[in-house]
């Protein structure tokens, strides 16, 4: 199994996070990179606006304590998920916040689910819980960067 | 199975056919308006209003602007001959084929179907350059759609989605 490379990408569409672990993407150098991830973010937005049946609230008359307080997350339409091409699949995983984490891997990648919840698990023990680390910035904290390696190491 | 809509567009940006199988949405990403029961939407589906045909237009183009940037930044990413074969979202799933001749054929389904590229392309061998292509009396390039929707090619199409595609 390839993981080809992970992408960060803020609320406001800007790259803050890339790491590459397998060769086999282009080499892009970072205007590229920035400038990919701000028009994916966009054409992210597109994909949700196209959705063709609208996911429909459930009718508020139930009355269980959760419908107290409605979420307004939970009756979205999605976006984009999975990208696939020739050479490789692109995960799309978005944060309620906003933030989207992009995985590259090769076209025949199973539990692709469960490492992007893993990868979502280092990013809020090592990111967010890290106290000099200012949202919406570019992400470096080295033991982030580790338990990705030791992660994707330990898988491949 | 359910399809959603079918579109071909030329290499010159154009769209110039396109089909849907579903009742339009109602309203589009602006989630302020109320959305109208299933009763109400069936009546409003008799006639198409001049402002359903011109959302139709502009989903044409956001597809196009997306198919196309999607496109070259698949092959930004991937390398010159990598092709973006389709993406799937949390509601539907959009399945993409490009002739050599840039013609674009792209397709919205459910996500439970697996790539549909080998039906595209047949549509493209089977059905548009038997039909549309191959017709004396349409024009070599299709500005508004002119010489595509013909009768053989709608009847054509309509048994195509109903036979030959998985269900």
């Amino acid at each position: 199994m390839v993981v080809f490379a992970l992408f960060i990408i803020s609320k406001s569409g800007g790259l803050i996070y890339n790491r590459e672990f397998h060769a086999g993407l282009q080499k892009l150098n970072s205007n590229d990179l920035l400038m990919l991830a701000g028009s994916f973010h966009g054409m992210h937005a597109i994909t949700k606006s196209l959705c063709p049946n609208p996911p429909v609230p459930p009718p508020p008359s139930s009355t269980n304590a959760a419908s107290l307080a409605p979420s307004p997350f939970t009756h979205r339409a999605t976006g984009l998920e999975v990208l696939e091409t020739s050479q490789f699949r692109m995960q799309c995983f978005q944060t309620l916040t906003g933030i989207k984490f992009l995985l590259f891997t090769e076209p025949q990648q199973p539990n692709i689910d469960t490492m992007m919840k893993k990868i979502y698990e280092l990013y809020a023990d090592f990111v967010m819980k890290n106290p000099f680390y200012t949202v919406e910035m570019p992400i470096r904290c080295e033991k982030f960067d580790r338990g990705l390696d030791g992660f994707v190491k330990l898988r491949g | 199975m359910v399809l959603y809509s079918f579109y071909i567009f030329d290499r010159h940006t154009e769209c110039i056919y396109s089909r849907r199988w579903t009742p339009m949405r109602p309203a589009s990403s602006s989630s302020k308006t109320p959305r109208p029961t299933s009763g109400s939407s069936i009546t409003s589906n008799g006639g198409v209003t001049a402002a359903q045909r011109s959302k139709h237009a502009d989903d044409e183009k956001l597809i196009f602007g997306l198919v196309f940037s999607l496109r070259n930044m698949v092959q930004k990413l991937g390398g010159q001959d990598d092709t973006f074969l389709s993406y799937r979202t949390g509601e539907y799933k959009l399945h993409y084929y490009e002739t050599a001749t840039r013609m674009k054929f792209v397709m919205l389904t459910d996500t439970k179907l697996n790539n549909l590229r080998p039906y595209l392309h047949q549509i493209w061998a089977n059905l548009y350059v038997e039909y549309v292509v191959k017709n004396p009396l349409a024009p070599v390039e299709h500005p508004g759609g002119i010489g595509v929707a013909n009768e053989l090619f709608e009847r054509a199409l309509e048994l195509f989605v109903t036979t030959v595609l998985p269900s």
